[in-house]
């Protein structure tokens, strides 16, 4: 899929783990984890809200568009 | 919906053992006795006649088809016995399974096998008593019930995979 989920970077960057930001943005970790594997097939905008706060970062910053 | 579907159970399994009862009484009516006559005439018949026009081959062929028109009333009992299975499948919570679809497609091709061999079968019967085949008289109640319902059973398989298909994505929507 062209969407590259960058979500592991965000977290290195602000130094957070997995579970920590499941537990935040009130979700669990193994649908984070199928966010961060790619294989989601759509994410709520409720969702990308709680993580862009959980995070302090932007849309932009966690979804990236790459060309096939 | 759990009550509903435990009500639904009970009246489907009425319903089934109603047409097993009905099924056995006609069958219980039905003189089997015919296919004993037939063994005895098939050790005594006389062996320069054709035996495909003889009398009793014609009387034998007409009880063996009316049997068979026993074994697909059972086959059609057997379809009804997948409505168990789809409630049971529903009462676990899996509405949209691969087994739903499974059974929804088995029991239109019964409906539908059930008809199309009736239909032989009748025209068989009316060929060989000689009487003349009306289609719509005899097959009215088949035609106007088990078709649209076997039909309407394949529609519900396409709908349910779709069904699937968006839970699916639903899942996978975080």
């Amino acid at each position: 899929m062209p969407i590259v989920v960058n979500l592991d970077l965000m977290l290195v960057k602000r130094d957070m783990k997995s579970k920590e930001l499941a537990q935040i943005i009130g979700i669990t970790t193994a649908n984070l984890s199928i966010l961060k594997s790619g294989k989601a097939k759509a994410v709520r905008f409720s969702t990308l809200e709680a993580i862009c706060e959980a995070l302090d970062c932007q849309p932009a910053d966690i979804l990236e568009y790459v060309e096939d | 919906m759990k009550d509903n579907t435990k009500l639904l159970t009970i009246i489907t399994y009425a319903i089934l053992l109603g047409a097993v009862s009905v099924l056995l009484n006609d069958m219980r009516e039905f003189d089997f006795n015919q296919f004993e006559k037939f063994q005895n005439w098939a050790k005594t018949a006389d062996k320069s006649e054709h035996w495909f026009t003889s009398k009793n081959a014609i009387e034998w062929s007409y009880y063996a088809i009316s049997a068979a028109i026993f074994f697909w009333r059972g086959y059609l009992i057997y379809g009804f016995s997948y409505f168990l299975s789809i409630l049971k499948e529903v009462e676990n919570g899996n509405y949209f399974s691969d087994k739903n679809i499974k059974y929804f497609k088995r029991i239109g091709s019964i409906f539908i096998n059930y008809t199309i061999s009736i239909l032989v079968l009748r025209f068989l019967l009316t060929a060989i008593d000689g009487s003349t085949f009306k289609f719509i008289r005899e097959l009215k109640g088949e035609f106007t019930f088990l078709i649209p319902a076997g039909l309407a059973f394949y529609i519900l398989a396409k709908i349910f995979e779709k069904g699937k298909a968006v839970e699916e994505e639903n899942d996978l929507t975080i």
